[in-house]
C-alpha cells in the first residue's frame, strides 16, 4: 500500500483510491493492537515531532500514541514550554526541528494555513496536519470514514446529516470533502450564524429543521458549540440552541432505529448533545476515539515510507 | 537635450494621428514635431522609439511609500526608483505611516524629498485626523499649505463619520479632496478574504461585500448632502460600482479609483496557492464577476483611475502562515503592465485610451488644479513621460525590482505590454528598449 504524497495537508488532493489505503492500512494496525498491544518496530529510526499550537489532548495523545506504537521517536512540542514564547518565529522552530533531523512534523494551529506554510518551508519532513483554525482536520476526517467503514461496510449511498457550527469547524469542511469522496451525501442543519453565507461551494444540502433533516440520515455528526458563539452574538444563547439544534432524545425519535451518532469532541453535554445520546448505544462517540489511534499509525506509517520511495 | 524619434503619441486624452518627434529641454517639452519634419540639433541626444507610443507621465494616487518610520519596508527613495521602473512620474506616498502624516512639518518634510528624489517625484497626503484615532480634525490648511495632495486615513476608513463630514467641510475650500478607503470596520473585523466561495471552503473568516458598500455608500451620502467632492479608493466588488454608478448619474461629486490586482486576481487563487500570503489584500481578491464588472466600469467611464495600493512589507513580516500575514501586495514595477495585460484579453471591448487615461488625466483631476497639467502631453508641459511597448512580453522579476519589497503575486508570470522609458522632468529614467 502506497500514497504518492509527502504531506496530508488536507483531503483535496487525496483520492479516494488513497483513502482506502489508509483504511485498509488501519485495519492492519488495528488488529495487530488489538491482538497483541506489542509496539512495532516499522518506523523505529523516525523522529516525529507534535507541535501542537493550540490546546489539544486527543488528537495529540493520539498522534503520541500512534506513533509510540510504531517504535518512532516521539517529541511533545508545546506553544508554552518552547523558544516561541520568547518569540521566536515559526519559520525559525520548524527549520531548528529539520536541523536536528526530524523526519515528520505534526502540526495543530489556530491558523489557518499553518501546515500548508511548514510544508513549503521544510526540505525534508513531512507535515501532518492536525487541525488548522476553521479549514482542515483530515485524520478526524479519516478516523471518521475508517469508523463508518468498519460499522456501514461503505459509505457509498449513505446519508450524513452534519450538525452544529459548520462556519467554524474544521471538521465540518474536512468532513464533507472526504465523506463525499467516499460517495455519501451531505445534509447540514445549523442556525445561519453558524453557516457559511452561500453553502453551494460546499455541495452539501441545507435543512433548517433538524427534525426533518433526521429522517433520512444514516449518520447524524454533531460538532461542537463554543461559548464564544454567543459573545459574539451569533446565538442568543446556549439553551436556546439546546433546544433546536441538540441532538437530544426527540430528535432520535424521528430518526431511523439504524441512525448512528458521532461527533469529534470534546463534547458539551447538555448543549449540542445530551447524555442520553452521547452515552447511548446509538453512539460511536468512544470508537471514533479508538479508530484515531490506527488511523494515525496508517498515516504516518503511509507518509514516512512514501518518502522512502 | 534629448529627441525622442518617431513615436506614437497620447496627449492624456486620446491617441494622435501618426507618428512624432519629441524634443525635450531641461525639464520642458520644447516642441513636438510630426515625423519627417526633422528636428535636427547638435550634440543632442535621441532615443529611437518606433512602435512604441508616448504618453503624460503616469500617476500613482495610491502608495504606501512607509517613510518615516517603518523604512525597511520602503522609503520615499526606494519607493520613487520603483516608481520610475514600473512606468510612474508621480506617486501619492499615503500618510498611514509611523508617526502617521498628520502635521504641516511631517508634509514639510516629505514633500521636500518627494522633491529631490531621483525617480517619480513623490507627493504627500495628510491623515485627517490627528495620529489617525478618529477623534479630533488635524491640521488640514496647514498641511495643504505644505504641500500635500489629498486627505485620507487610508488603511482604514474614517472610524467616525461626523469626523468625515467636517473634514468635508472643512477641506471644501482647500480646493483638496478627501480620499476614503470604504469599510465598515466591525463587518470585516477579523475577516480574511471575500465571504463567499473560498471563505466557505477554507474556514477562513470572510469580510462581507457589504463592508465595502456601507462605505461607499456613506461617501455617497456625504458628497451628495454636502456638495462636497470625496475619492472612494481600492474599489472592489460590483456592488459597489453599481451603487458609484447611479451615484454619478444623480450629479453626486464623487471619483473613485480600483487597483491592478483587483482587476487582475479573482479569490480562488488563496486556495489555489495553498494560501500563499502574497494574495492577501484589502479589500480582499474578489470573484470573477467582480472584476468583469471593474473592467465594464472602465468601459463605461465610471472609474476615474487605477491606483497601485502598493503595500510593501519586509518578506519576513508577511512570511507567516496566511491567517497571521498582513494585508497587502507589492506591486509598483509591475502595475501598468498587468493592467496592460489584462487590456490585451479584453482589447476587443475597451480601447486604449480608456486605460491611458486611467493612469494620466483621471488622476491629474483627482489631485489639486495645480497638477492638471500633470495628465497632459503638450509643448511647453513638463517632460513627464512614459513611452510603452504595448506588445512587448516578458516576465515579472521581482528579485531585480528596485523596491525594497519582492513579495508580489505576479512574480515568474509573463505579461505583454510594459513601459519601457520613463523620464521624469527631462531626466531618463528608465531604458528597457
Amino acid at each position: 500500500m502506497r500514497v504518492k504524497h509527502r504531506h496530508l495537508l488536507d483531503l483535496r488532493n487525496w483520492s479516494r483510491e488513497d483513502i482506502e489505503s489508509v483504511l485498509h492500512l488501519a485495519k492492519e494496525f488495528e488488529k495487530k493492537l488489538n491482538h497483541e498491544r506489542e509496539k512495532a518496530s516499522c518506523l523505529r529510526k523516525a523522529i516525529i515531532v507534535n507541535l501542537f499550537l493550540e490546546p489539544s489532548t486527543r488528537t495529540r495523545v493520539s498522534f503520541e500514541l500512534a506513533g509510540k506504537m510504531m517504535g518512532a521517536t516521539v517529541i511533545n512540542w508545546s506553544n508554552s514550554s518552547s523558544s516561541m514564547v520568547k518569540g521566536e518565529s515559526l519559520k525559525d522552530t520548524v527549520w531548528t526541528l529539520e536541523a536536528m533531523g526530524v523526519d515528520a512534523i505534526v502540526i495543530r494551529s489556530r491558523t489557518i494555513g499553518t501546515a500548508a506554510y511548514l510544508a513549503k518551508k521544510l526540505k525534508r519532513a513531512s507535515v501532518i496536519n492536525a487541525g488548522d483554525g476553521a479549514h482542515a482536520h483530515p485524520t478526524q476526517t479519516l478516523l471518521d470514514i475508517y469508523t463508518l467503514w468498519k460499522r456501514l461496510g461503505s459509505l457509498a449511498g449513505k446519508k450524513v446529516l452534519i450538525l452544529g457550527d459548520i462556519l467554524h469547524s474544521r471538521v465540518a469542511r474536512s468532513n464533507i470533502i472526504g465523506f463525499k469522496k467516499m460517495g455519501a451525501k451531505i445534509i447540514v442543519s445549523a442556525p445561519k450564524t453558524l453557516l457559511p453565507l452561500d453553502l453551494s461551494p460546499l455541495g452539501v444540502q441545507y435543512e433548517p429543521d433538524p427534525l426533518k433533516a433526521v429522517k433520512s440520515a444514516d449518520i447524524i455528526y454533531v460538532l461542537r458549540i463554543q461559548r464564544e458563539r454567543i459573545k459574539s452574538s451569533l446565538i442568543p444563547s446556549l439553551r436556546e440552541y439546546n433546544l433546536r439544534f441538540g441532538c437530544a432524545r426527540e430528535l432520535l425519535t424521528e430518526a431511523s432505529s439504524k441512525t448512528v451518532v458521532m461527533h469529534p469532541g470534546p463534547i458539551n453535554r447538555g448543549v449540542e448533545i445530551d447524555s442520553e445520546v452521547s452515552d447511548s448505544s446509538r453512539s460511536i462517540i468512544l470508537e471514533q476515539v479508538k479508530s484515531g489511534i490506527s488511523i494515525r499509525m496508517a498515516i504516518l506509517y503511509l507518509l514516512l515510507k512514501a518518502r522512502e520511495g | 537635450m534629448l529627441i525622442l524619434k518617431s513615436v506614437s503619441l497620447f496627449d492624456g486624452d486620446q491617441l494622435l494621428e501618426g507618428t512624432f518627434d519629441i524634443l525635450i529641454e531641461k525639464s520642458k517639452i520644447k516642441a513636438i514635431v510630426p515625423e519627417g519634419n526633422k528636428i535636427d540639433i547638435k550634440g543632442a541626444r535621441s532615443i529611437e522609439l518606433k512602435g512604441t507610443l508616448a504618453c503624460p507621465g503616469f500617476i500613482d494616487i495610491h502608495a504606501h511609500l512607509r517613510e518615516p518610520g517603518e523604512e525597511w519596508r520602503e522609503d520615499i527613495e526606494s519607493g520613487s526608483l520603483a516608481g520610475a521602473r514600473g512606468g510612474f512620474t508621480t506617486i501619492v506616498a499615503m500618510p498611514n505611516t509611523s508617526p502617521p502624516l498628520d502635521r504641516p512639518e511631517l508634509i514639510r518634510h516629505i514633500a521636500r524629498k518627494g522633491r529631490e528624489v531621483r525617480g517619480a517625484k513623490v507627493l504627500p497626503s495628510g491623515a485627517i485626523s490627528k495620529n489617525r484615532e478618529g477623534k479630533e480634525l488635524a491640521e488640514l490648511f496647514g498641511m495643504a499649505k505644505e504641500g500635500a495632495v489629498l486627505f485620507t486615513e487610508d488603511g482604514s476608513p474614517t472610524s467616525n463619520t461626523e469626523l468625515l463630514r467636517n473634514a468635508l467641510l472643512y477641506t471644501k475650500d482647500l480646493n483638496l479632496k478627501i480620499m476614503e478607503h470604504p469599510e465598515d470596520p466591525y463587518l470585516s473585523n477579523g475577516g480574511q478574504i471575500n465571504e463567499g466561495k473560498i471563505s466557505a471552503l477554507s474556514g477562513l473568516k470572510g469580510i462581507p461585500r457589504s463592508s465595502e458598500l456601507i462605505g461607499v455608500e456613506r461617501c455617497i451620502a456625504l458628497a451628495e448632502e454636502l456638495r462636497s467632492p470625496i475619492h472612494i479608493t481600492h474599489v472592489s466588488t460590483k456592488e459597489s460600482i453599481s451603487a458609484i454608478r447611479s451615484a454619478k448619474e444623480r450629479g453626486i461629486p464623487i471619483t473613485c479609483d480600483t487597483t491592478p490586482h483587483h482587476l487582475s486576481l479573482e479569490e480562488s487563487e488563496i486556495i489555489k496557492s495553498d494560501f500563499n500570503p502574497v494574495y492577501k489584500v484589502k479589500p480582499p481578491l474578489r470573484t470573477l464577476e467582480d472584476i468583469e464588472a471593474l473592467w465594464e466600469a472602465i468601459s463605461d467611464g465610471i472609474i476615474d483611475a487605477i491606483a497601485t495600493d502598493h503595500a510593501p512589507y519586509h518578506p519576513d513580516e508577511k512570511d507567516l502562515p496566511f491567517e497571521e500575514a498582513p494585508f497587502g501586495i507589492a506591486s509598483l514595477e509591475c502595475a501598468v503592465a498587468v493592467v496592460l495585460n489584462e487590456w490585451h484579453n479584453r482589447k476587443q471591448k475597451i480601447s486604449i485610451e480608456r486605460i491611458l487615461r486611467l493612469f494620466t488625466s483621471g488622476p491629474s483631476r483627482i489631485l489639486p488644479e495645480r497638477y492638471r497639467e500633470l495628465g497632459k502631453l503638450k509643448e511647453g508641459g513638463i517632460a513627464n513621460i512614459t513611452v510603452l511597448d504595448l506588445e512587448k512580453i516578458k516576465k515579472v522579476n521581482a528579485s531585480s525590482w528596485v523596491s525594497k519589497c519582492r513579495l508580489t503575486p505576479w512574480d515568474g508570470i509573463t505579461l505583454k505590454g510594459w513601459p519601457i522609458l520613463t523620464i521624469v522632468e527631462g531626466e531618463v529614467f528608465q531604458i528597457d528598449i
